[in-house]
């Protein structure tokens, strides 16, 4: 019900001991408010003047506007300590997603990141609103209640505490059972319920195969089986609250008739068997506004402990005590021994033995898919952790670093994927990324030297057209030569990472762009992974990773001679090739 | 709330349903009636009893009517109130299934052959929760809103019928709480509920576009301004949602104030009504206490009521699917064995135009597809390569010329359509259902073996039979347990089974890596040669495949010819082609 970690939150206490107060108060007034209306309906039921019930309607008057506008000020209280945890969360997770990198997004997927930050954090707001409160009314309310019946009365007070345990065994044990019912079909529901999506997702294919219209139905039946299957769970589900329902309405109408029998008999007046009637549901509201909303705070708990769970989750230490100059003809970086292996990715394991670069090197990384590209790639450019062990070593321009989650070093390069990003921004911001204070004629020179002349001074707005979602469309080909003018802007990050940038683009694009990125390799040590070996031409060093290593490297031509892994994957690659 | 009261005015989603299930409709609103009916009940007959048996009856005979009764509405609130909770789910979910029959249907209309947007799965999946919504909409607006408002008659005729001028106090009184402070309301807190809404969606695209973009910002070394950008506009949005809590805050608050009213009123009524006779001051306590039981209910009418706005994107979006009609085609001139058994395709001068586009997507084309022949089509992106698909599958007519089927116009052919053409394009989909099943998709009346045998000459049988439920194996997720390679397989298997003479292949390989993709090529060539193939490729490999290579750009044809002759002959398609298979100075 309540997650642990809530109690350590900043200011947790002092919110709740104001709520502690507030609910002594509030069960006074609800206690007063049913004591006074009691004692109204009993003046006139004596068939005293109207004018008599006015003192006592007074009193009631004052507990009831006090109750209610202590249920605001509860509000505001809670509200208040809750609307800063939750801007705090919000600001905790972005930071946290900040440094954890594309990594985490490569992990949990951009939608579900996007969704713990947002609908997360909507989620656990309404569980601390919720949580609180109730849980704290129905620690306090119900006893003193429950203390003042037993003045009044104690055999139908000693009921009333009885019922208490055994309607929450009850709601505990159907739950449980609801539970394991609920547990046995829920793949059954994901099943179902996904049904539908997959339908409207596999349209395209249907239309293919003509089947799109007979499946209509299909969806018919298996929403219906859906429903069946939800009914029969929720037969048993809602049972808990039917219990809940069942004891406490059964328990007033049992105080109702007990009150009448000593009523009858005489042993007691009319006065307190009114109040305890007046009383017997405040003290079961509590225990159901808190199991009604049960189930939303579930729902929230775990939101909570999804959130809690990405914060604590460890980052790596930047070492700010790194100075890097800006790379140069002789900087070098080696690796030794380095591993990468990690249990719940697609991403290949890797293992390097030794890797040294240097310079204005421009470094080819070829090899199938899956064979450990990306994942080399990810670890020079520090979205990913080796697996820290004694023998590795990695220098970076003569000092050694444990990993590449280095600012410092993140300030060194860029890196070009297969898709690039385009924000949802003008295209000078989008050009200028890197560098927001760049000035209009670097951009436009920038923009130039990647080709896009032509393709700026024909938007509407220039420069200032917003592209990206929801902006002007850019084709595969515009979006790789921004990322082209964002590296010609930047010229002092001489590092220049590539992931496959043409593998998605047609022939004719990618020979285009091709004449646009070779001069981008001047001056910079280039890293590039890719499918396509007309690129080798333009490379002086190759790696040839296969299984997650490094099974060859050294020049093109040494390569070719040596009639290994790099000879054969040409072969391989060009087996459909040219014409015959 | 006029915005609210046009989306009810043009609904075709919700409203026609209420008609639909009347009967199930009717004993809905009867539980959830009985259910606070019982609760307030209860109450009254026990203020009742209690002030009864105060009076020392002289015989408990007396009050056993009311003491039958206590324990009768004691027992029958839960009950009614678990019939009402089944019945609605009961009720909802039938109308789900028939709402995802109809979305379906709409969406149907619209979904083309050839896949062009990348993000229509995430529109869909957006549409599916949509229905969701509706859902709600009725459970936690429109029924308890009904309810509510049927009570409030009930209790205020209830009332009138002792005394006419309380009765009508009383229908002002709760009509303040029922009505018009729950429409006040909405109507007070739908600017903010947009303005909200439209923030949330700010967030959401703001958020999106960051968390996409994210390893440029790190890269970028602009971490903190990340942060910054998106919490400026999530603080915004946490003012906006403090009012509106606030906002509820006291308007619950001012509720009970009028509450408080009623009491009064209440009292008054009771020593007017019944305060001079010995036997009539125990109604007295009853009216009072039946008061609280029905206010309770009255609460979830201004919660209910609140909660339009959130459902109303939802609703505005599901009812914008409805505005489509569908001209029946033309009937066709061939008979299906002419039309299979086809010599040629002719795109005689095709120009195509989207009706809200100035450019003409292709322009003036002239093609003859001959039987049994492949045929390459490539070109940049937005060059028009998808527009002559969607042409040729009949998704689309052109706006000027003909494309003919051995003389019969190809779009009066669309019956004939899935016996004509097989496609495979670059993300077939496999869907949550067995192996087994997703082959014979290809051809509904294929037998086991035939399906396995498609399964064979993919080469996909040892795969397949090595998994622990061999052919019954569920592709979850789109099949994402198999490679690109092999879904493509699974699809080719598809094709073979449905034995069309033409295939259409939609960049098949295009996310394939070279090796893969010279697997799949040649599987899918040799298991095809007897077929006339139209084959959309971004790049050169395989070209020898191909009789015919055509160049789009810009609507028309920009080089075709025999991969040889242009090899030989056109000094582009050699730098193309060199380009592609990486002709190496190396060696």
């Amino acid at each position: 019900m309540i997650d642990r970690r809530l109690f350590t939150m900043p200011g947790i206490r002092k919110t709740l001991g104001m709520l502690a107060v507030l609910i002594t108060l509030q069960a006074f007034s609800v206690l007063f408010q049913g004591k006074y209306l009691s004692t109204s309906i009993v003046t006139l039921w004596q068939q005293k003047p109207f004018v008599a019930v006015l003192q006592a309607f007074a009193f009631f008057l004052v507990a009831f506007v006090c109750r209610h506008l202590l249920t605001v000020l509860k509000n505001y209280v809670v509200g208040h300590w809750v609307e800063k945890t939750i801007v705090k969360l919000r600001r905790d997770v972005l930071k946290k997603v900040g440094a954890l990198g594309p990594k985490i997004i490569q992990e949990k997927g951009t939608g579900n990141t996007v969704t713990l930050a947002l609908e997360g954090i909507d989620k656990t707001q309404t569980y601390l609103m919720l949580v609180l409160i109730k849980m704290f009314d129905l620690m306090i309310i119900p006893w003193i209640l429950l203390a003042y019946l037993f003045t009044v009365s104690w055999q139908e007070a000693t009921f009333m505490l009885a019922i208490y345990p055994v309607v929450i065994l009850f709601m505990v044990i159907l739950g449980y059972a609801a539970q394991a019912k609920a547990d046995k079909e829920y793949a059954n529901f994901i099943r179902l319920s996904n049904h539908f999506v997959d339908a409207l997702r596999g349209l395209p294919t249907l239309k293919q195969l003509g089947l799109s219209r007979k499946y209509a139905n299909n969806i018919h039946r298996v929403s219906e089986d859906y429903r069946v299957s939800v009914l029969s769970t929720l037969k048993i589900a809602i049972l808990s609250t039917f219990t809940l329902d069942f004891f406490t309405t059964l328990s007033i109408a049992i105080v109702a008739v007990f009150l009448g029998f000593s009523l009858i008999d005489g042993t007691k007046a009319l006065l307190p068997a009114l109040t305890m009637l007046v009383l017997a549901p405040e003290y079961f509201l509590p225990l159901r506004n808190f199991a009604n909303d049960y189930h939303d705070t579930l729902d929230g708990k775990n939101a909570l402990g999804d959130v809690l769970d990405l914060l604590s989750r460890p980052t790596l230490a930047d070492d700010k005590t790194l100075q890097l100059e800006q790379w140069q003809a002789d900087t070098q970086l080696t690796l030794d021994n380095v591993k990468v292996a990690y249990a719940d990715s697609h991403d290949a394991a890797l293992t390097i033995e030794h890797l040294a670069l240097q310079g204005y090197q421009k470094v080819g990384i070829i090899g199938r898919s899956g064979s450990g590209k990306s994942t080399l790639l990810n670890l020079l450019g520090g979205f990913l952790a080796p697996d820290s062990n004694s023998a590795q070593q990695i220098t970076l321009a003569g000092q050694a670093v444990d990993h590449l989650q280095l600012q410092a070093w993140q300030k060194q390069f860029q890196y070009i994927p297969q898709t690039p990003y385009i924000f949802h921004a003008t295209l000078a911001e989008n050009v200028a990324f890197y560098a927001p204070e760049a000035s209009e004629a670097a951009i436009i020179k920038a923009l130039a030297a990647a080709g896009l002349t032509e393709f700026w001074q024909q938007l509407p707005a220039g420069l200032a057209t917003l592209i990206g979602e929801g902006g002007q469309a850019v084709s595969g080909g515009q979006a790789q030569r921004i990322a082209l003018a964002r590296a010609f802007l930047t010229p002092e990050r001489r590092v220049l990472l590539f992931d496959e940038p043409t593998a998605h683009l047609d022939i004719e694009t990618e020979m285009n762009i091709k004449q646009a990125i070779v001069p981008l390799f001047a001056n910079h040590l280039v890293l590039f992974a890719t499918h396509r070996l007309h690129w080798v031409n333009q490379m002086d060093y190759v790696l040839v990773v296969e299984d997650g290593k490094i099974v060859e490297q050294g020049t093109p031509s040494e390569l070719a001679q040596q009639n290994g892994a790099f000879v054969q994957l040409v072969a391989d690659v060009n087996q459909l090739g040219g014409v015959k | 709330m006029q915005t609210i009261v046009k989306m009810f005015n043009t609904d075709k989603w919700v409203l026609p349903y209420l008609r639909r299930y009347k009967k199930l409709l009717a004993l809905v609103i009867f539980l959830g009636f009985m259910t606070v009916f019982c609760g307030t009940a209860l109450m009254f007959i026990s203020g009742y009893l209690i002030s009864r048996s105060a009076q020392h009856p002289s015989n408990i005979l007396l009050v056993y009517v009311p003491i039958v009764l206590t324990r009768a509405f004691g027992i029958g609130r839960p009950v009614f109130r678990y019939a009402e909770r089944l019945t609605s789910h009961n009720w909802v979910l039938r109308l789900v299934s028939d709402l995802r029959k109809k979305l379906y249907l709409k969406v149907e209309q619209r979904a083309t052959t050839i896949r062009q947007e990348k993000q229509t799965g995430d529109v869909l999946a957006l549409l599916a929760d949509d229905i969701q919504h509706i859902e709600n909409l009725y459970l936690t607006t429109i029924f308890p809103v009904v309810i509510g408002w049927l009570l409030y008659v009930v209790f205020a005729a209830f009332v009138g019928y002792f005394n006419w001028a309380f009765g009508l106090l009383m229908l002002l009184l709760f009509g303040v709480i029922t009505i018009i402070l729950p429409l006040a309301s909405v109507a007070l807190n739908g600017a903010r509920s947009f303005k909200n809404r439209q923030l949330q969606h700010e967030v959401y695209v703001s958020l999106t576009d960051g968390v996409l973009g994210l390893t440029d910002w790190v890269i970028a070394g602009r971490q903190a301004e990340f942060v910054e950008k998106q919490t400026a506009l999530m603080n915004q949005q946490v003012k906006i949602q403090r009012q509106n809590m606030q906002f509820t805050w006291w308007r619950d608050f001012v509720i009970n104030l009028i509450v408080a009213g009623i009491t009064f009123v209440m009292l008054y009524f009771g020593k007017v009504q019944f305060g001079n006779s010995f036997l009539d001051v125990n109604y007295i306590a009853a009216f009072t206490l039946a008061i609280f039981p029905m206010v309770d209910a009255f609460q979830g009418i201004s919660a209910g009521l609140t909660d339009i706005p959130t459902h109303q994107s939802s609703l505005e979006r599901m009812n914008d699917y409805d505005e489509l009609t569908v001209t029946a085609p033309a009937a066709p001139t061939i008979t299906r064995q002419a039309a299979l058994a086809f010599k040629q395709i002719s795109f005689n001068d095709v120009t195509f135009k989207y009706t809200n586009q100035q450019r003409n997507v292709l322009n003036g084309l002239n093609m003859t597809i001959e039987r049994n022949q492949t045929y390459a089509l490539l070109g940049p992106s937005g060059a028009g390569k998808s527009t002559m698909l969607q042409l040729i599958l009949g998704d689309l007519q052109p706006t000027s010329g003909q494309i003919n089927l051995d003389g019969a116009d190809l779009s009066t052919l669309q019956e004939y359509r899935h016996d004509l053409f097989g496609v495979l394009d670059q993300q077939p989909y496999l869907f949550n259902t067995s192996i087994m099943n997703n082959v014979r998709l290809g051809n509904l009346q294929a037998t086991d073996d035939e399906v396995k045998a498609a399964i064979a000459a993919v080469g996909l049988q040892d795969l397949v039979e090595k998994l622990p439920d061999g052919y019954a194996t569920v592709m979850t997720e789109g099949g994402q347990r198999f490679s690109g390679g092999e879904r493509q397989r699974f699809a080719l298997a598809r094709i073979l089974l449905q034995d069309a003479p033409i295939i259409i292949l939609d960049e098949p390989t295009v996310s394939l890596d070279p090796i893969t993709e010279n697997e799949v090529l040649t599987m899918i060539f040799s298991l095809l040669a007897d077929k006339t193939i139209i084959w959309v490729t971004h790049h050169l490999t395989g070209i020898n495949f191909a009789n015919q290579v055509y160049f789009l750009d810009d609507g028309q044809f920009t080089m075709s010819g025999t991969p040889q002759a242009l090899y030989a002959e056109n000094a582009h398609f050699k730098q193309l082609l060199d380009l592609d298979t990486g002709v190496n100075n190396y060696q």
